[in-house]
């Protein structure tokens, strides 16, 4: 892994030379307005970092200072002032690390319920593990005994960086290298927390592994970083799901996701997202830029991405596969809702580099109100990926007159024996089915939502089945006021 | 500022010695290429066909007039020459009087050069001002900018021109010269006419950029069958940007064959309700050729209908290109679109990019694209073998079916039959080659 | 149940139906017939309420109240059921679905609690089975790849679990053969009822010997011109509908 020689020389070479002391008060709950090398330092000691974990950070955070925002996504958004935002900050209670779910901020436990996760006691009847991420720090964790018995490490990437770190640098910035893309970099140089799991060989997890991410915090940047390592046979499902409350400052989220699939193994990863986007007039809502990226690194390997995307003001994301193994799989799963002002621009890339290696795209965009919605993906063949299939197929749905949805997709082969398919297609909602439907006593928004929801269904049958219902209730409530 | 486009600009582009209004527009032409340049990787209409480093590292400089006898090489000939046309002959970019036929022109057809016209006081500034979508502003500035001499069709409202207009273009000549071509084309409502063109190149390394500009009027009807067989060595350019009027036609097929690089690529923009485009391309490729075929389709009124289909045969190292790209504008509703990409590789270092886009601002729209990579159907070729056919001749039958799409929905029937002929002539080839 | 008092339609500003008056009684079955064109599809539509079918005059008055004040939906759930002549394909959305979700709409439109699903399960298999519709079908998306007969079937089957006070049964026969007929028929049949009224709108006689009629309507450019008992039926198939419409003219 030339990433991972490249990274530890950096940190080695970097070690000897900075020495520079902290300027910043760190008893403090919050990191000071804006981004320098104090920050970094910031976060790195309140998190109790050791040294290697810090050089990469500001390796990261110096690479950063050269490098340009990105402007080829079809997003509109006004020009964010990187100093201006906070980058770290702990929960009141951060002090005193809960052991268990009593000892949580009961202030904390309500925002779950009334957002409608199911912390308590749902999450233990359906037997999923949860991660709960609030702000930056994680406040509860729960099923890791069950897990330990297993041999399945799932923890918070802090945690991560202090009890495995040899795992945390082996594996850290092997799929999404540090200079990836600018907001990768920025995130390698800021990340706040995230998830760790790591599955060892020939294990099948024994839960689907869960992590609700919140934002709650004005002002605050989140910068979550997630890496999991499924060993030679392993399996792992992994749920992540976001809702944030009402804000009226935009905020920036900005999350690295790598994932490591090695020999016969497989990583299910679903998706429901649902950041605050906006108000009706495009006022407050997230952005978010996420890099998100597998490593089929073995032969016989598989990832399948799935994602429901309805929330943000605007979204900035392209799960991909970079199948290496000989007969690895890729797969992409998406659906994209777009209501009111919100601006998508989401989609994958399938980096076909083993023989026989198969990928499946399936993108469903649905957009409404006046928002714009657009699928932008890469399907690559390389020379030497014999037999190499991909099946894309890519559908657009208008709700009204006003919004917009784009398509571009890139299709590069360079090897006969690749069979590539592409088809995409671009249609409103039927007002014939809208009749019917309605001709049976659904109101307009229910028919809607029906519609949407079969139009929709190749992808919600991916979603494991506790996700695959809220995600069918999301997509009604995102269609809200869309018609009519 | 391009250095590159400076240079380039400082040997060819045509001095202020024309009209007034078309020395203005060369001048900005002149000043927006110095300051695009070529178009390069990184410009992403242009990703996967890097013109500035197609054209580097050369001395371009212009073409001159060829005025002897034009001795075109067996198998290379005018593919339309049986039929009864009116006849532009251009030779190195010039035009060349003798060997066209341009007497008897019905009244109300105008057919002539570019020159003679702006001899003539003809202007033709709305067509100098259009430069065409992002993607081809550069390639029509460099053009303004360049243009010497060119095609100019003309018909009055109502004229169906009941013969072909021919337009042939030979290059003999290469030595790093470069000939900027300017065709204007306008039909005036009702009008209709099929033009024939083609391109025959044979003097090595040059430079040939053509640019069309159409104008249809309403219920107007244009169809035009081109040959693209450039010298193997030239790099080429060519762009139609069209307008296309309320219930007018317009429907091109191309086989395009030659050429060590090139690009074809059209803007058709509807200016009214109900009209029609279509543009067809079929190109087979060998050893290091480079063909980018390219079309943006703007459906800026509702109610139109159109599409784009490229089948390409790769063999070699050779790489194949379509970028399509449909916009549906704001209250455009009722527009169909279609767009199909296939590509066959035929060889293990034959590569195809594609990128069917699509750009929709209204919700009660028909638009699909496709996209298809792979070689040819095993099964097909073990059907056809089992029962007796030669492999070689499987393999041809297969292809020329493949091409079939696009070949064989050219109206005009022996145009039809000359550029299968021609496509048919490059599997012999092919087949020599092997052997 | 239904007044229907000089009613005129326009689809797009073409005037279709040009004054139509029509008395339904609780539990009367009712025949509207006529040559293609006549008008008998848009008299549905209006009656269901489609947005795109404009009423320029007239009135139309169910159970008392001005029926064309009401929405689709709101129609629906008041009990007027439009037995489709081309029943919309739906993708992605399975028939059992689609059913759960019409009945708990309209259950919820009437103050009712909805049907939660064991009950639900429990009630479309004995309908279904009843209408020999397949268990498989209605795992099926609503419609999508279902033959003539299967999607009449459907029909029924929606039918009989919506419980409407007034179907009206558009071109049910078309696309059927005998057989197929015969079942959707019996169908039918078994949803008379003494508060349950029907219009059988339908191009052919055939379709009246299996769902007899009380009354009989002929429809011919947008006005009805003959109105008879179920022998007005029998009339028509033997002289046409050629005759009458010119008579009328």
């Amino acid at each position: 892994m030339v990433a991972t020689r490249e990274t530890v020389e950096a940190v080695d070479e970097a070690v000897g030379k900075y020495k520079y002391g902290f300027s910043t008060d760190i008893e403090s709950e919050k990191a000071p307005k804006g981004l320098n090398e104090d920050t970094v330092r910031f976060i790195s000691a309140k998190k109790n970092e050791p040294e290697w974990m810090l050089e990469w950070r500001l390796d990261a955070f110096r690479r950063w200072q050269t490098m340009e925002e990105p402007d080829w996504a079809k997003v509109n958004y006004p020009k964010i002032d990187y100093q201006d935002a906070y980058y770290y900050s702990a929960p009141k209670s951060d002090d005193d690390r809960p052991k268990s779910l009593d000892e949580v901020d009961p202030k904390l436990l309500e925002t779950y319920e009334k957002l409608g996760i199911p912390l308590v006691e749902q999450m233990a009847l359906a037997g999923v593990a949860v991660d709960a991420v609030f702000d930056s720090v994680s406040v509860a964790t729960t099923f890791k005994e069950r897990l330990a018995e297993a041999g399945v490490i799932f923890c918070s990437f802090s945690e991560a960086v202090q009890d495995h770190p040899e795992l945390v640098r082996q594996y850290l910035g092997t799929v999404v290298p540090v200079t990836d893309n600018y907001f990768a970099t920025l995130n390698s140089a800021v990340f706040s927390d995230g998830s760790f799991v790591f599955v060892p060989k020939g294990v099948r997890c024994p839960m689907e592994l869960s992590t609700y991410f919140r934002i709650n915090e004005a002002d605050t940047g989140q910068f979550e970083r997630t890496l999991i390592i499924v060993e030679d046979g392993a399996y792992v499902s992994y749920l992540e799901g976001c809702t944030a409350p009402m804000r009226d400052e935009h905020q920036l989220h900005a999350a690295v996701v790598e994932l490591v699939c090695l020999e016969d193994a497989e990583i299910k990863y679903s998706t429901v997202q649902n950041w605050y986007p906006g108000d009706e007039d495009g006022k407050g809502g997230i952005y978010n830029f996420v890099t998100k990226r597998g490593d089929c690194r073995g032969d016989n390997s598989k990832i399948s991405w799935t994602q429901v995307e309805t929330g943000s003001a605007v979204t900035w994301k392209y799960p991909s596969c970079v199948l290496r193994g000989d007969n690895s799989v890729g797969e992409f799963y998406s659906i994209a809702i777009s209501n009111n002002l919100q601006q998508v621009d989401s989609g994958t890339k399938m980096i076909h580099l083993g023989k026989n290696t198969s990928s499946r795209i399936i993108s469903k965009g649905i957009s409404a109100g006046r928002s714009s919605s657009t699928y932008r993906g890469l399907v690559s063949v390389h020379k030497k990926a014999e037999d190499a299939r991909n099946f894309t197929q890519c559908d657009s749905l208008l709700i009204g007159d006003r919004c917009s949805a784009h398509t571009v997709p890139y299709i590069e082969s360079k090897n006969p024996s690749a069979v590539l398919e592409h088809e995409a297609t671009t249609s409103k909602l039927s007002e014939d089915q809208l009749f019917y439907c309605r001709q049976r006593g659904l109101d307009e928004e229910e028919a809607v939502a029906l519609l949407v929801n079969g139009f929709c269904r190749d992808v919600l049958q991916q979603l494991p089945m506790e996700f695959a219902v809220e995600a069918q209730k999301l997509v009604g409530i995102s269609l809200e006021g869309s018609v009519g | 500022m391009s250095d590159q486009a400076l240079t380039y600009l400082d040997a060819n582009s045509v001095a202020a010695e024309g009209p007034a209004w078309l020395d203005v527009r060369r001048k900005a032409a002149r000043a927006s290429f110095a300051d695009a340049g070529f178009p390069h990787r990184r410009v992403e209409a242009w990703r996967y066909t890097d013109l500035s480093r197609l054209v580097a590292k050369t001395d371009w400089h212009p073409a001159v007039p060829h005025d002897g006898a034009v001795l075109v090489p067996e198998g290379r000939s005018n593919p339309f020459a049986g039929i009864a046309s009116h006849k532009l002959v251009f030779v190195n970019g010039f035009f060349r009087q003798d060997l066209s036929e341009l007497d008897d022109l019905p009244a109300g057809v105008e057919i002539l050069p570019l020159e003679a016209a702006l001899e003539r006081g003809t202007k033709f500034e709305s067509a100098f001002d259009a430069n065409g979508p992002e993607a081809m502003a550069p390639i029509a500035a460099l053009n303004t900018a360049c243009a010497r001499d060119g095609a100019v069709i003309r018909l009055s409202e109502g004229i169906q021109l009941e013969q072909p207009v021919q337009l042939i273009h030979y290059t003999p000549d290469g030595g790093a010269t470069v000939a900027h071509t300017r065709n204007v084309i306008e039909l005036a409502a009702g009008a209709s006419m099929t033009l024939l063109e083609a391109q025959i190149g044979w003097g090595g390394a040059y430079l040939v950029d053509r640019v069309t500009n159409l104008n249809l009027g309403e219920r107007a009807s244009l169809t035009h069958v081109r040959l693209e067989d450039e010298d193997i060595d030239a790099v080429h350019l060519s762009t139609v940007l069209g307008d296309v009027g309320a219930d007018a036609s317009y429907i091109a097929n191309t086989l395009a064959i030659g050429g060590r690089a090139g690009r074809l690529q059209s803007a058709l923009h509807f200016a009214g309700e109900g009209a029609h485009a279509e543009s067809n391309t079929a190109y087979l490729l060998r050893e290091t050729q480079h063909l980018d075929s390219t079309i943006v389709v703007d459906h800026a009124v509702p109610g139109c209908t159109s599409g784009a289909l490229a089948k390409g045969v790769l063999d070699d190292e050779a790489t194949g290109v379509f970028q399509g790209k449909v916009i549906v504008a704001p209250h455009a509703q009722k527009s169909d679109a279609k767009q199909m990409s296939n590509a066959l590789l035929l060889s293990r270092d034959a590569a195809m990019n594609a990128k069917p886009e699509l750009e929709i601002y209204a919700d009660d729209v028909q638009c699909a694209h496709g996209s298809t990579i792979g070689e040819l159907d095993g099964d097909a070729l073990f059907y056809l073998r089992s029962r007796g056919i030669e492999e070689q001749t499987a393999r041809q039958m297969l292809i020329s079916a493949f091409l079939g799409d696009v070949l064989e929905q050219i109206s005009h029937e022996v145009a039809r039959d000359a550029l299968s002929e021609r496509a048919s002539q490059w599997f012999e080839a092919d087949s020599e080659g092997e052997v | 149940m239904l007044e229907i008092k000089d009613l005129h339609a326009s689809v797009d500003g073409t005037p279709i139906l040009k004054g139509i008056s029509l008395t339904i009684g609780d539990g009367e079955v009712h025949a509207i017939m006529g040559p293609n064109g006549s008008g008998k599809s848009t008299l549905s539509n209006v009656l269901a309420g489609r947005e795109d079918y404009e009423i320029t005059k007239g009135s139309i008055t169910y159970k008392g109240k001005d029926l064309t004040e009401l929405s689709i939906e709101e129609r629906a759930s008041a009990g007027i059921f439009l037995a489709f002549q081309y029943p919309t394909e739906i993708p992605g959305v399975t028939t059992m679905t689609f059913l759960k979700t019409a009945v708990n709409a309209q259950r919820k439109a009437r103050g009712e609690d909805e049907l939660d699903a064991v009950k639900f399960l429990k009630l479309v298999r004995e309908k279904a089975k009843e209408l020999k519709v397949e268990e498989d079908m209605l795992k099926r998306p609503l419609n999508v790849g279902f033959s003539g007969g299967e999607k009449k079937r459907a029909e029924t089957l929606q039918m009989s679990l919506l419980q409407p006070s007034l179907a009206v049964l558009d071109e049910t026969d078309s696309g059927l053969d005998i057989d197929a007929l015969k079942i959707v028929a019996d169908g039918v049949n078994r949803l008379r009822a003494p508060d349950r009224s029907m219009i059988v709108i339908t191009h052919y006689q055939r379709l009246l010997d299996y769902i007899v009629p009380d009354h009989v309507h002929v429809l011919a450019k947008g006005k009805i011109i003959r109105s008879g008992g179920k022998e007005l039926a029998a009339e028509l198939e033997a002289s046409g509908y050629t005759d009458m419409t010119e008579s009328a003219a």
